[in-house]
C-alpha cells in the first residue's frame, strides 16, 4: 500500500498544536533515514496497528520538551523533565497520532494506536523498517522529529 | 453480569425521578441520590456504588469535580455522563477526568442500559486481562527461551511497580494493541545481549546490529506469542504487537507510563540477566458514548 503519510501528520499538528497555546507550526523540511535514528534527547515512540503497521518515534531535545510541557501546563516553569512533564509529553504525542488516527480514516485508512513510551537520556533508537520518513515540524521556535517507521501489513 | 448498583447525581428532582424509575424497570439496583458536591461524597462512600450518573450542571460545583472526587474515594468506580449538554470541550474534559461513558438527555431506556451494560462489561473484562496477562507473559518468556536455548530461565524479582526505568544498556521496546492498549519492554545489557546472540545464532555476532536484531526477534516472539495465548482465552481482547523498536545508548530512561497493570519481572538466563515490564491501560476502548 503506498500511503501518503506526509498530511495527516501535518493536518495532526496544525489541529493539536494550537489547543496547547503552540500556535505557530510549520513543516520545517523532510528526508529518508536509515533504521538508525539519534536520539536529540527524549524520543516518544507510539505503536500502529491496522492496514499499516509500524511506529512513529517523536524526537525532541531535553529543552524544547521542557517548553513545550511548560506551555501545555499554562506556563508553570518547568526546569527539571520530571514525571509531570513527561506525562504531558507522552499525552502531547497520545493527542497528536489520535489525531493523525482520524485523519487517516478520513482516507479509509483503520489505524489503531498504542500507549506511547518516552525514553529519554544519550541513545540511538533502532526502528523495525529500514526505510524512515522523517519529518522536522517547527512549533514556536522548537523542533519536534517525527520519524515514521511503517511495513506493509501482512496480517 | 452480577447487579450494577448505581447513585444517580442530579440537581433535578424531576430527573432523579425519571432516572431512579428508568434504572430500576430494567434491573438496576438505584442504591443513592444527591445533588451537590457533599452530598455526592457522603452517598458514594456510603453505598460504595459501582456506577455513577453524573449530571454536568450542578449548583456549586460541576460534574468533572464531582467526579474526581468519587475517584478519589475509589477510583475503580464507573462515572457516565449524563447530561443535557454536549460538545467537543466537555467530552475531551470527560477523557481527561477518566469518565467512562456519555449519554445525552432525554434519555431513552434501551440506549442508557446498554451504555451501562457496556462499561460494566468493559470493566468485567479489563479486571479478567489483569488476572491473566502476567502468568502469560512469563509462560511465554520461557517458551521462546526454553524452545530456542533449551535453557530455562529463572525468574525473579516480580513486582507490580510502575516507575521509571533505567536501561542496562539495550531496550526494547513493543506497543501492544487491542481491545486494551499498552506496551512491552525488554531490558538487558549488551553482555547479555551479544551472549543470548551467539547461541541463537552459533558464532560471534558480526555487529551491533546484528545482535539488537537477535534481541528484537525474540521480544516479537515473547510478546506475539503471550498475545495469541491471551487472545485465545478471551477474543475480546484482540491483541496484536506493533514492530519492536529497539534502543540502545549510554544512558535511557523509560519513563513511567500511564499505564493501569504493570507487571515487572527479572530473567536470570544462563547468558545473563534480561528485564521484562508489561502494562496495559484501560485506554480509548473505554469511552463509550450513546449520541
Amino acid at each position: 500500500m503506498d500511503v501518503n503519510y506526509i498530511n495527516p501528520i501535518l493536518n495532526s499538528f496544525a489541529s493539536v498544536m494550537p489547543q496547547l497555546g503552540l500556535t505557530n507550526v510549520e513543516k520545517k523540511g523532510m528526508r529518508l533515514k536509515g533504521r538508525f535514528i539519534e536520539s536529540p534527547g527524549v524520543m516518544i515512540i507510539v505503536g500502529i496497528i491496522g492496514d499499516i503497521r509500524g511506529n512513529v518515534i517523536y524526537g525532541l531535545s531535553l529543552n524544547d520538551a521542557k517548553k513545550i510541557a511548560s506551555t501545555m501546563m499554562m506556563g508553570m516553569p518547568v526546569d527539571n523533565f520530571d514525571e509531570l512533564a513527561q506525562s504531558a509529553i507522552s499525552e502531547l504525542t497520545n493527542m497528536l497520532t489520535a489525531n493523525v488516527a482520524t485523519n487517516f480514516s478520513n482516507d479509509n485508512i483503520n489505524i489503531n494506536i498504542s500507549t506511547p513510551t518516552l525514553v529519554h537520556g544519550e541513545f540511538t533508537a533502532n526502528a523495525s523498517s529500514d526505510k524512515v520518513v522523517c519529518i522536522e515540524m517547527g512549533v514556536n521556535e522548537m523542533v519536534i522529529e517525527v520519524n515514521i517507521s511503517m511495513e506493509k501489513n501482512t496480517l | 453480569m452480577k447487579n450494577v448498583n448505581i447513585v444517580i447525581v442530579d440537581d433535578s428532582p424531576f430527573q432523579i425521578a425519571l432516572l431512579r424509575d428508568l434504572l430500576t424497570e430494567n434491573g438496576f439496583n438505584v442504591v443513592g441520590e444527591a445533588s451537590s458536591l457533599e452530598e455526592t461524597i457522603e452517598v458514594v462512600t456510603d453505598t460504595k456504588p459501582d456506577l455513577v450518573t453524573m449530571d454536568m450542571t450542578i449548583p456549586g460545583t460541576d460534574g468533572f469535580e464531582c467526579t474526581e472526587a468519587i475517584h478519589k474515594i475509589n477510583s475503580n468506580i464507573k462515572v457516565i455522563i449524563v447530561s443535557s449538554m454536549m460538545d467537543d470541550e466537555i467530552v475531551r474534559k470527560a477523557k481527561k477526568t477518566h469518565v467512562s461513558g456519555y449519554a445525552q438527555k432525554p434519555v431513552e431506556a434501551e440506549e442508557l442500559t446498554l451504555l451501562i451494560n457496556r462499561v460494566m462489561a468493559d470493566e468485567e473484562s479489563f479486571l479478567e486481562l489483569e488476572g491473566l496477562y502476567s502468568a502469560i507473559f512469563k509462560e511465554s518468556l520461557l517458551n521462546v527461551f526454553n524452545k530456542l536455548t533449551k535453557t530455562s530461565p529463572e525468574i525473579t524479582n516480580e513486582n507490580n511497580i510502575n516507575v521509571e526505568k533505567h536501561s542496562a544498556g539495550i531496550s526494547i521496546i513493543m506497543g501492544i494493541i487491542g481491545k486494551y492498549s499498552g506496551r512491552m519492554i525488554v531490558d538487558m545489557s549488551f553482555e547479555s545481549a551479544q551472549n543470548i546472540a551467539k547461541v541463537l545464532i552459533k558464532r560471534e555476532p558480526k555487529n551491533n546490529e546484528e545482535t539488537l536484531n537477535v534481541m528484537s526477534e525474540i521480544s516479537n516472539m515473547i510478546a506475539g506469542n503471550a498475545c495469541s495465548m491471551i487472545n485465545k482465552k478471551n477474543k475480546i481482547f484482540g491483541l496484536r504487537v506493533a514492530p519492536p523498536t529497539t534502543f540502545h545508548g549510554e544512558s535511557i530512561s523509560i519513563s513511567k507510563a500511564e499505564l493501569e497493570a504493570i507487571y515487572a519481572a527479572n530473567a536470570k538466563t544462563q547468558f545473563g540477566d534480561l528485564s521484562i515490564s508489561i502494562g496495559f491501560g484501560r485506554g480509548e476502548g473505554e469511552w463509550m458514548s450513546i449520541i
